[in-house]
């Protein structure tokens, strides 16, 4: 019999639901995490990855306070999926100068705590040394230390732990409609999108972390609430082109960046008032050419790097009017709609991926005092998945005969999970076999992610594990990994080659708006293989291009 | 803190992070791998993967989409990237002309650097005689010996002893390299008897040194780049017009190194200066058999001269056999398969440098050929070895000895 009533549902499993269901319950709540699409599947799935110590908050310093001290949170609890990366900001003029002296007093003020140099100062010729790649013409550079996470993965993390103390997640469930019942919510209606079924789920709490959504999720219970939304783009480079991160000033004064990320490196980002719908938003061109001349003052050579895909996010920050988006607190607001006459409702506004875990504990401490629990919060002291040990990559690529850069990449994704993964290919040796080229994948974690991590498309596995993600776009991962999940899902064969065109048509929403140079020779050959040789286009029949897809 | 001191904390965070970063000359290499499109016909072509597998060596195409991506994590690729013989094939076949073989050497400096542990045990041999002695072959002990060595040599193949020269304004620098100078001393003896002949003004350098290729190779980049400077610096001195080596692996490093470092000089390998210099007329008319009846000769094409030089310094090579009377080619099929000597991989995984060998012996065994004619004396040293393994009775010549063998005497 299936679980329909829940001390807490968490509607939203991006890094704040996720957030939210762990600590609920690992606090003890019977917790329903419920997500309509997959976890991670929009906004911080395009964001930078960057678990920020505040540096473009520096007004705020309550705010600055709270982002250092998380750092120092996530770097206890997930250093596994986390890396440092140095930054220089070249200056051209001391007028580059004038966000900085500000900006340089405050970051070293917390420093120390995050185990990281104040801001540091360079001569043009070391800068050089560090970055060849930067315009010979600076005067000098700025130079300060950030992390960075894998947001795909602490959103995985966050959710798996939270089952792992019992919560139930469900993806692929919207919510249709809250119920309600005397002034306070008494439950959701939800549709279950693989299945087509529908039904009901019980609470008397509900936790709205829908981000750009959540104005949306809010009217259903008829209660009002207000977002500025506000787009990002983000240009996605094929490899590391540059030894450390860049931040500069745009065209018109904002900060942008270029910051090495994973195995790329990604150019961003664009703030932009936004009316669209966040599930079919591609990068302009406008937004990409915005990014490239802001940074080709001081990368003069960022024109001609290969350009991969594009990725366009929604900020919900809190609605303030009639200020520059720069000017819009970054930090968050819990709304208790109690005071709406929707008791038992409480939605996030603000926020940004560095606060997730705070979010998290504040809404977790208002629901916990609603159900009359005590419970401390515990969720930055217990490491999440993966977090428990160091990894011997050597010994382990000794131990099952697999390449050391192969397993050194699955630590970076998963910790000591690697050890699980790696021991899959005892019984099964033919899973050692490469799947993703770029990454690279094998098949052994593929295998493990399809029956560990819930995903149900080509495109979560994408999230799960970074397959056709490389500078190939998935040219010969997809057909592969389509196999597979075909495979494990006893999937026919119209519905995996659905599913292959599905995912290939996701990756084109990316890749269409800044397709150029090198990328146009790849696209060539991934039209060659799926169309030409795999006849795709023709045995598809019940195919239905996305909105971003131009008709045929 | 001061500029300085922030530079050196800088540097510091760097080295901890693994990363090197990239210099000025290697941005093009690095902009050369961009154009990857995953196509695999490099894979096809690589002749470690087909002798070894993709278990054991996963390819140029990986080097280029998988393990160049990200510098933090080149140390992983150390049990990979050392597997690369640098023949230069993937380079070659490349529809987009993904320089592969630069990009391996880059990344293996920086796991020299960084993580010199998981460098290959078998290296440090090699480094540390091209640390000690400047050059790639521990110098011999006791010179009456290396000389009573070199004369038996000279003595077994024919050839004719000529005294060194070393003199001040010469037009050309006679470069024999490492393998010339400490091992194969016939291809050095070689090299002066035919700049002799065709009475070149030339000169040997007072004090050897390498040209710094293998320690590129291994990575370590900061004695090759002083081994570089060292020979320009003797270069320059002697304010020679041209330089001459008998060896494929100098004649690409030094084309490299002179462009990079400015020399002003141009290189050539003996086959380079035999036909285009001296002029295949006059070397035709120098030239006589050895002995009554036909030789029938197959050749191998050195990597360092077709792939990373110029293909047409094998069609030279292959006019000036012509030229010899009494000689005919026989086409191997395999004649431009690497010989497995390249990348230093023969010094510790000597399994894969001999599996790449193996191409070699079988292509040659299949032909009628009697001798085996190539202008490189480690492609002589590499093949001649397996060929011995396998039980051959083919013999080996470094071209320059070959064409020093028939001059005609006075």
């Amino acid at each position: 019999m299936t679980k329909t009533d829940y001390d807490v549902i968490v509607i939203g499993g991006g890094s704040t639901g996720t957030a939210v269901a762990r600590d609920c319950a690992m606090r003890g709540l019977s917790t329903l995490l419920l997500e309509r699409d997959d976890i991670a599947s929009a906004t911080v799935g395009t964001c930078a990855g960057m678990i920020s110590s505040g540096l473009k908050y520096m007004e705020e310093p309550d705010i600055v306070d709270m982002c250092s001290a998380e750092v120092v949170h996530f770097n206890h609890i997930a250093r596994h999926i986390i890396a440092k990366d140095p930054i220089l900001t070249p200056m051209l003029e001391m007028s580059d100068l004038s966000t900085g002296g500000n900006f340089a007093e405050e970051y070293s003020k917390r420093a120390a705590e995050r185990d990281v140099p104040p801001v540091l100062f360079l001569t043009p010729e070391d800068s050089l040394e560090i970055e060849p790649m930067l315009n010979p013409e600076i005067i000098a550079s700025m130079y300060f230390e950030e992390f960075f996470i894998d947001p795909f993965r602490l959103c995985l993390l966050q959710a798996l732990d939270a089952q792992r103390h019992g919560a139930d997640v469900k993806t692929y469930t919207e919510v249709t409609d809250i119920l309600l019942e005397k002034g306070a919510v008494r439950g959701v209606k939800v549709f279950d999108r693989t299945t087509g079924e529908t039904s009901e789920f019980i609470s008397s709490t509900i936790v709205n972390a829908t981000g750009p959504w959540a104005h949306k999720i809010a009217a259903l219970a008829e209660a009002p609430l207000e977002l500025r939304l506000n787009k990002g783009a983000h240009v996605i480079l094929d490899r590391r082109v540059v030894n450390v991160g860049i931040v500069t000033k745009a065209v018109d004064g904002r900060m942008i960046y270029l910051f090495p990320h994973e195995n790329t490196v990604l150019l961003g980002t664009t703030a932009l008032d936004t009316w669209e719908d966040p599930d079919t938003l591609t990068a302009s061109h406008d937004e990409i050419e915005y990014l490239i001349k802001s940074m080709e003052w001081v990368v003069p050579s960022i024109r001609d790097a290969r350009i991969i895909r594009t990725m366009e996010g929604v900020r919900p920050l809190i609605a303030t009017w009639k200020v520059p988006e720069d000017d819009v607190t970054r930090g968050y607001e819990i709304v208790d709609h109690k005071t709406d006459g929707v008791a038992g409702l409480f939605s996030f506004t603000g926020g940004k991926l560095v606060m997730c875990r705070h979010m998290a504990e504040a809404v977790t401490d208002l629901v916990c005092e609603k159900l009359g629990i005590e419970s401390e919060c515990r969720t930055d002291k217990e490491p999440l998945p993966g977090n428990e040990d160091d990894v011997d990559v050597l010994a382990l690529a000794e131990e099952y005969g697999i390449s050391q850069h192969t397993v050194e990449r699955m630590r970076a994704r998963r910790g000591t999970e690697t050890r699980d993964i790696l021991a899959l290919t005892r019984d099964h040796p033919s899973w050692k076999s490469t799947i993703c080229t770029c990454e690279p994948v094998i098949e052994a974690e593929v295998r493990y992610s399809l029956r560990n991590e819930f995903p149900q498309t080509i495109n979560d596995l994408r999230r799960r594990l970074r397959v056709g993600t490389g500078p190939c776009q998935g040219t010969f991962c997809t057909y592969k990994v389509a196999a597979i999940l075909a495979e494990e899902k006893e999937l026919d064969s119209s519905v995996a080659n659905l599913e292959l065109l599905n995912y290939l048509a996701e990756r084109w929403k990316g890749k269409r708006p800044s397709m150029r140079g090198q990328q146009l020779a790849q696209e060539e050959v991934v039209q060659g293989l799926y169309a030409c040789v795999a006849n795709l286009d023709r045995v598809v029949v019940n195919y239905e291009p996305g909105p971003w897809e131009e008709d045929a | 803190m001061s500029e300085e001191e922030a530079y050196e904390f800088v540097k510091g965070t760097l080295e901890e992070e693994g990363i090197v970063p990239f210099h000025d000359d290697e941005l093009e290499t690095v902009k050369s791998i961009e154009n990857c499109i995953n196509c695999g016909l490099c894979i096809n072509h690589c002749p470690v993967v087909a002798s070894v597998g993709l278990d054991r060596f996963s390819g140029p195409r990986s080097i280029a989409v998988q393990l160049t991506r990200s510098p933090p994590e080149y140390w992983a690729t150390a049990d990979t990237i050392y597997l690369c013989t640098g023949c230069g094939t993937c380079r070659e076949v490349c529809p987009k002309n993904v320089d592969i073989p630069e990009i391996v050497n880059i990344v293996r400096a920086r796991i020299f650097k960084t993580r010199r542990d998981l460098v290959p045990k078998g290296l440090f041999g090699v480094h540390e005689t091209l640390t000690d002695y400047r050059t790639a072959f521990e110098p011999w002990d006791d010179v009456e010996e290396k000389e009573a060595s070199r004369d038996m040599r000279i003595e077994r193949l024919g050839l004719k002893f000529v005294p060194d020269r070393i003199k001040d304004e010469a037009d050309v620098l006679f470069y024999p390299g490492c393998q010339a100078e400490e091992r194969a001393q016939e291809v050095r003896e070689a090299g002066k008897m035919i700049l002799e002949h065709f009475g070149i003004n030339y000169t040997l350098l007072e004090e050897f040194n390498c040209c710094g290729l293998p320690a590129r190779l291994m990575g370590d980049d900061e004695t090759a780049r002083s081994l570089a400077a060292d020979l320009r610096r003797k270069v320059k001195a002697l304010g020679v017009s041209q330089v001459v080596t008998t060896c494929a692996g100098c004649t690409s490093s030094l084309n490299d190194i002179a462009r990079r470092d400015e020399w002003g000089v141009p290189v050539y390998h003996m086959v380079e200066y035999l036909v285009h210099e001296v002029g295949l007329d006059g070397v035709r008319s120098a030239l006589k058999a050895r002995s009554d009846g036909v030789l029938k000769v197959t050749v191998h094409d050195p990597c360092h001269l077709i792939r990373h030089t110029s293909r047409q310094t094998m069609q030279d090579a292959l006019a000036l056999l012509d030229a010899v009377p009494g000689v005919e080619i026989v086409p191997s099929g395999v004649s431009d398969s690497c010989c497995g000597g390249g990348g230093l991989v023969a010094y510790h995984a000597k399994d894969v440098a001999s599996a790449v060998t193996q191409e070699n012996v079988g292509g040659i065994t299949h032909t009628e050929a009697e001798r085996v004619v190539t202008p490189c004396p480690l492609c002589t040293a590499q093949i001649e070895a397996s060929l011995f393994r396998d039980g051959s009775s083919i013999e080996v010549d470094d071209l320059s000895v070959f064409i020093a063998q028939r001059l005609v005497m006075e």
